[in-house]
């Protein structure tokens, strides 16, 4: 297989999938691997996510032109037509340049064919395996053939080679024989063994011979080179390390020039076991340790052959790569991470780690989501730990993994609700942390709810953990508070928050794809450019640079996706590019409706369960049916060809299959529809296996009462769905609208800038307006940064690309006054000095910014002493202040923020308040620095700095809301009163200077709010469309947001979350026009009464009253399909497409068998509802007069 | 005498509980094949006279359900449906019609055991309180 695509993304959790879908929407092709067999990655085992204990990834999926990909839950599967999906795929190699790479994958088997797998699971009845399974962290145990994740689709069941004892049980039970071992290719496998040992190859020759495997020998290495360079068919190459003539090295190196790809394998005796393992290093696959018995050495054998035969090698060409494989969870019984045992885990069962904790909560997890101690008793009192694996010097891991604060947030909010009234109340919950690190927006008021939840929060680290000795299985957990005193309390269970590490491959991975790692073994990046890595070319998205939480994954996979997408676009521009060939769909609206209706039977299932040709004569008898017929392979290519045979003699204006996982067709619909010239929106696929599956396991489905029941049951889905599409509107779409291919930006600082350097370099025209003088924005204003990059240099270079570039034009001294219009067509009034200009745009970009905040308190502008922390970094660069001369420094962290105040932590200042305080204490190392703090928030690989200023001699003193440090002035000199927890006393502190960490405010945005339509957060920051999966987008659709103006940011946070938003404005401008999804409201203008109530239950604001035309329009663009307008019309005006009145009711009348089906012939249609396009309004009536004639 | 089977319509959302009633549906949760599941983009689309043509076309019990509050991919569709049902239960009581006929609740994706036990309890209330009467009470 060798094929050419835009882009290659590696890892398919959600990281990698955001790169592919902002990649894809614009019309890209990508191909997606992931090394497991499922997509998701790590969330496909967490049911439920921060801020707001919920799942939400569906919002992440296309917004424009819905139809493009699948339209459900995205744990169940993506499907998007610009997007290959390769799972159980390694990336091997990357060569080439960028524009021009050439990767190679391997794609390994599941020796389970999907296209004959129905998911009925005997095989795994049938395996005597036990394993721990995966999926729910080693909670559950799993067979060898086993289903990856319990909801994927399609999903199918996969060999886990590892595991497998090849008792060939699964192959037989299997009734579909999808199961293949490649017993039967066994003849073709040519095995030459080269070694000098007769007997032994002898003995061989026997073994491989009863396995069915041709053997050839050969006694020296010349021998065995003259019959490699003969005999081309020669699958494997097993060398005896005692070979000679040439040695087994020399041998190992000739081969690999004859046949590059032949696999070798090493043989030794186990004293030059050694020599064997130098082999592998130098390109063996494998080696086998002597003596060599048939009871080791078959399977083995048998193994290496399945996985040899089996993998796929596929070469792809790409323009350029992003890798996006995430991050492990660091296991605390592991010895290779550490210290062992850690806190009795793996001994005492009450010590858990935070995931095995998530999926004890989750619903597919081992108790269903009910919480119990492992003896079965209540669950009473939890405990979390902070910072396992992460924080650690010992464990080799300076960093903050940055999302396990909220995990166990979320945990202790899951475990509160999970037993929540319940006799003995909720579970006590208990956090002992080190900083609780709730840096992202509404973080903190997750915190602050979870608190006055009854979550108790301890600032401590626990260092004995025992049985209880009154309870066993409870524990005893030994810790030292904040006052000294050694404290004793008991648990049910102790949580171990464990942090991120590499994932496991990385190694492999790093080497595959020629990138550097950093020190703890994740992507070395950019700190500008965060997702740059030392390739040109190769990106990383999602958590691949650092550990990350959802959002910030998703910006930072949106600005790899952006990168990419510019380097595409120097090879192969977008708009260069011919449009892809539309489908003409046949006009069908004057049609009465003719269903085609065809019954997979590729598996044995329905035939077991019922009589199929009573079914099919049954549904023939339906109204609008034309045939029923059975295919033979619905699920593989032929099977549709067939269907499209039959509709192109039948000519059908409506086809349903019945099949099993209808989510897996959505792309063959499209394939039909444009192979017969019929819309897919008037094809549907209905599951009609999942029914009866039962009757696979139960060995005689012969009774007659179960299979008339089972018949029922598939009778009545199979009508459900045909009324549903016998209803279905089959007048084309609204017309696709036309896109004006330029962007706005507002705001000229570095997020403005860096997106409007991206659109601009896709080609698209930039209007950049500036309130200010100069561009630049706050980022101009910082002199370093923690790493020690020279901001100043990369933004005047910044400012300097943007004033030349062609594309952009820069309006300064510039505000918008006005924008009206929608997404794809917007035009605005910029006012400037000199008059006001129009401007027509598709796309708008807000990125007005924001700035160190100022309230006037603690002396602040009344003596000179006091200043923030901006001002001693401008100052300490300017030479202004001369560390040296000073005694001491006092810092002031979250100076009103995270308070009433402000209830958001700013992100930055603690790591402006690092960088400064070792600035000082580089040029004065004996300066004493004392940082008042709450929590320090040096989230990522910024928690090497705080380590480094503890090593410096920096004074931190924590201190709590309610008790903040008091400051006076003696002589202008601040001093500073506090409690400090570690000596348990007051202190005072003397110091020169008083540095204020401020925080960041955003600009004043509630003009510009109102002028494009979007809303304001409680803080003054714009509210993105969801916090998580769109945090660029605004609910409506074509205006982004980023940069400050969306959340407190470091400067490449800015920039991530800039390019970001411009991938997704260049989603809008790639395409000429912008069709909508097929499920779209309309209006019946001559039912509408403009009542307007429509309007405002809207939550897309995609309704208004055209007031010219006196009639409600729907921008079909914005409206997304969910039907809250059809329900509140009193006139039933409003109707969603592909769920009308019609449609419904008659659907409630199949479900419930009130319609008339003849069993044999068909008869004409007499009591059905008429099939009219026009709305149907006695259906509803009769149904809201129902009960007021109610004669009793 | 054989037991009574009540038929059930439920009106699910696309995105939260239709994908957990697959899933209860391949896992073989759901043992009892009352249900009659119909598929709608959103629990805030479920317009009240679906709910009585349910009835008074002989169901035995409506259910409802669709994403946790707070995670409805339309953003707030189930808060409308919410009040919608609210209302609803009042109207039906008034009409004779016992509340308990009628069910709202919030299922995940990854709740196909929830769905599964939400359908079985519904269908015991249900066994307990007999068939349903409204399509025999009430001519259309």
């Amino acid at each position: 297989m060798n094929k050419s695509y835009d882009a290659l993304v590696v890892g398919a959790g959600i990281g990698g999938i955001r790169a592919a879908l902002d990649l894809a929407e614009t019309g890209r092709k990508v191909v997606l691997t992931d090394t497991r067999p499922h997509i998701g990655g790590l969330l496909a085992q967490l049911d439920y996510q921060f801020p707001n204990d919920h799942c939400g990834m569906c919002k992440m999926l296309p917004l424009t032109e819905r139809d493009s990909s699948s339209q459900f839950c995205m744990r169940k599967g993506l499907f998007h037509k610009n997007i290959d999906i390769l799972l159980h795929t390694d990336l091997l190699e990357l060569s080439g340049e960028p524009g021009t790479f050439k990767a190679v994958l391997s794609r390994q088997s599941s020796f389970v064919d999907p296209e004959k797998c129905i998911g009925c699971g005997l095989c795994a009845e049938a395996c005597p395996v036990s394993v721990p399974h995966e999926f729910n962290a080693g909670l559950t145990q799993r067979t060898a053939v086993h289903l990856p994740v319990p909801h994927a689709i399609p999903n199918h069941y996969v060999v886990d080679l590892d595991s497998c004892e090849r008792c060939w049980q699964c192959h037989d039970a299997c009734p579909t024989r999808a199961i293949d071992f490649r017993f039967s290719e066994r003849k073709d496998f040519r095995i030459l063994v080269a070694s000098p040992r007769p007997d032994a190859a002898e003995r061989l020759a026997g073994w491989f011979k009863h396995q069915n495997f041709p053997f050839l020998h050969a006694k020296t290495g010349q021998e065995a080179l003259d019959t490699l360079a003969k005999d081309e068919t020669i699958r494997l190459l097993v060398i005896d390390v005692r070979i000679d003539d040439p040695d087994a090295e020399r041998l190992l190196e000739r081969a690999q020039e004859i046949r590059p790809t032949l696999p070798v394998v090493a043989s030794c005796p186990p004293e030059r076991e050694h020599e064997a393992r130098a082999l592998v290093d130098l390109g063996a696959r494998d080696y086998v340790v002597g003596p060599l018995n048939p009871a080791t050495l078959v399977p083995w054998l048998d193994k290496l052959y399945m996985r040899l035969v089996s993998e796929e090698r596929i070469e792809v060409d790409v323009a350029a790569v992003v890798l996006a494989a995430g991050f492990d969870c660091y296991d605390p019984g592991d010895p290779l991470h550490g210290a062992g045992q850690t806190l009795g885990y793996g001994r005492l069962p009450g010590v858990v780690t935070s995931l095995e904790f998530e999926r004890m909560c989750s619903s597919t997890g081992p108790s269903g989501g009910r919480l119990a101690r492992h003896d079965g008793q209540e669950l009473k009192r939890i405990a979390w730990l902070q910072c396992v694996g992460s924080r650690d010097l010992q464990k080799k891991a300076d960093y903050c993994s940055s999302v396990c604060c909220m995990i166990s947030l979320k945990e202790a909010n899951l475990a509160r609700k999970r037993t929540f009234g319940r006799k003995g109340g909720p579970a006590e919950c208990t956090v002992f942390y080190m900083d609780m690190r709730v840096f992202g927006k509404e973080y903190q008021s997750y915190r602050d709810t979870a608190e006055s939840n009854g979550v108790r929060f301890v600032p401590a680290r626990l260092h004995t953990v025992l049985p209880d000795p009154d309870d066993p299985a409870a524990l005893r957990v030994q810790y030292v508070d904040d006052a000294g005193r050694i404290t004793t309390e008991t648990f049910d269970m102790l949580v171990l928050a464990v942090g991120a590490r590499p994932p496991k491959a990385m190694q492999r991975l790093a080497r595959a794809a020629g990138i550097e790692t950093n020190e703890w073994g994740f992507c070395a990046t950019d700190y500008f450019e965060p997702a740059r890595t030392s390739r040109v070319g190769v990106f990383a998205g999602g958590a691949f640079g650092q550990p990350r939480d959802i959002a910030e994954s998703v910006i930072q996979s949106g600005a790899a996706a952006c990168n990419a997408s510019r380097l595409v676009n120097l090879f192969a521009p977008i708009k260069d590019r011919g449009p892809e060939p539309e489908p003409r769909y046949r006009d069908v609206s004057r049609e009465q409706p003719r269903i085609l209706a065809a019954l997979c039977s590729s598996c044995p299932t329905l035939d077991r369960a019922l009589d199929v040709d009573d079914l099919a004569r049954r549904l023939e008898g339906v109204e609008s049916v034309v045939r029923v017929m059975r295919v033979d392979n619905a699920c593989t290519g032929e099977g549709w060809k067939a269907v499209a045979e039959a509709a192109a003699e039948l000519e059908p204006n409506r086809i349903l299959i019945g099949a099993c996982m209808p989510y897996a067709y959505v792309p063959r619909l499209r394939e039909l529809g444009a192979a017969i010239g019929l819309n897919p929106a008037l094809m549907d696929v209905v599951d009609v296996h999942s029914l009866v599956m039962g009757a696979m396991s139960t060995k005689h489905p012969t009774d007659a009462a179960v299979r008339e029941r089972a018949e029922e049951d598939v009778f009545t889905r199979v009508h459900m769905s045909l009324m549903r599409l016998m209803g279905a509107d089959p007048s084309p779409l609204p017309e696709p609208q036309e896109v004006t291919r330029a962007a706005l930006v507002v705001g000229g600082g570095l997020a403005g800038m860096t997106a409007a350097m991206a659109i601009a370099d896709h080609g698209y025209p930039v209007t950049l307006v500036e309130e200010a003088e100069h561009l630049g924005g706050t980022a101009m204003k910082l002199r370093r940064t923690l790493s020690g990059q020279d901001p100043v240099r990369f933004m005047e270079d910044l400012v300097g690309q943007v004033t030349r570039h062609p594309n952009i034009t820069v309006h300064t001294d510039a505000r918008v006054a006005l924008s009206m219009g929608r997404a794809g067509r917007f035009f605005s009034v910029v006012s400037l000095d000199e008059g006001s200009a129009p401007v027509e745009h598709g796309v708008t970009v807000l990125a007005t910014g924001g700035h160190e905040s100022r309230i006037y308190d603690y002396g602040f502008r009344v003596h000179k002493s006091v200043l923030t922390q901006l001002e001693l970094e401008q100052r300490l660069a300017s030479g202004e202040i001369d560390a040296s001369a000073l005694s001491g420094v006092a810092m002031m962290q979250c100076w009103r923020s995270r308070d009433e105040h402000r209830n958001y932590c700013s992100r930055v200042c603690c790591a402006g308040m690092l960088k400064n305080l070792l600035l000082l204490k580089e040029r004065a190392p004996d300066l004493p620095v004392y940082v008042f703090y709450r929590d320090i928030m040096s989230y990522g690989f910024s928690e090497q700095y705080y380590t480094k200023a503890r090593e410096a001699g920096a004074i931190f003193v924590r201190y709590s809301p309610e008790n903040r440090p008091q400051v006076e002035f003696e002589d202008g000199r601040p001093v500073i009163t506090a409690y400090d927890p570690v000596l348990a006393a007051p202190i005072r502190v003397h110091a020169d200077l008083l540095a204020l960490s401020t925080g960041i405010e955003p600009n004043e945005n509630w003009e510009l709010a109102e002028i494009f339509g979007v809303h304001l957060d409680a803080n003054g920051f714009f509210q993105e469309a969801d916090y998580k999966w769109r945090p660029v987008d605004f609910l409506k659709q074509g205006v982004f947001v980023c940069g400050l103006a969306r959340a407190p940011g470091s400067m490449g946070e800015t920039v991530a979350s800039a390019k970001a938003a411009a991938q997704r404005a260049v989603r809008v401008l790639s395409e000429k026009r912008l069709v909508c999804g097929s499920v779209v409201a309309e209006v019946r203008d001559s039912l509408c009464s403009r009542c307007g109530r429509c309007i405002d239950v809207c939550p897309y604001g995609a309704r208004s009253l055209d007031l010219d035309r006196d009639r409600i329009v729907v921008d079909e663009l914005l409206c997304q399909g969910c039907g809250s307008c059809a329900a509140a019309c009193p006139n039933g005006a409003s109707v969603l497409r592909g769920f009308t009145d019609v449609q419904v009711m008659s659907v409630i009348d199949a479900a419930l068998g009130n319609l008339p089906t003849p069993r044999t012939a068909p008869a004409p249609a007499a009591a059905t509802p008429e099939s009219d396009p026009e709305p149907a309004t006695a259906a509803p009536d009769a149904a809201d007069t129902g009960p007021t004639e109610d004669p009793a | 005498m054989e037991r009574f089977e009540p038929t059930i319509v439920a009106f699910v959302c696309n995105w939260c509980t239709y994908t957990a009633a697959d899933l209860a549906g391949t896992a073989r949760m759901i043992q009892s094949p009352n249900v009659r599941l119909v598929r709608m983009m959103c629990t805030g689309m479920v317009d009240p006279k679906y709910v009585l043509k349910a009835l008074l076309g002989g169901a035995d019990a409506v259910l409802i359900s669709g994403c946790h509050p707070g995670d409805c991919h339309y953003i707030n569709g189930n808060y409308k449906a919410r009040r919608r049902v609210k209302l609803l239960k009042e109207i039906l009581t008034g009409f004779g019609v016992d509340e308990r006929r009628v069910k709202l609740t919030w299922v995940g994706a990854s709740e196909g055991n929830e769905f599964a036990e939400t359908v079985n309890e519904l269908v015991e209330d249900i066994r307990e309180l007999g068939p349903g009467e409204t399509s025999r009470m009430m001519v259309i």
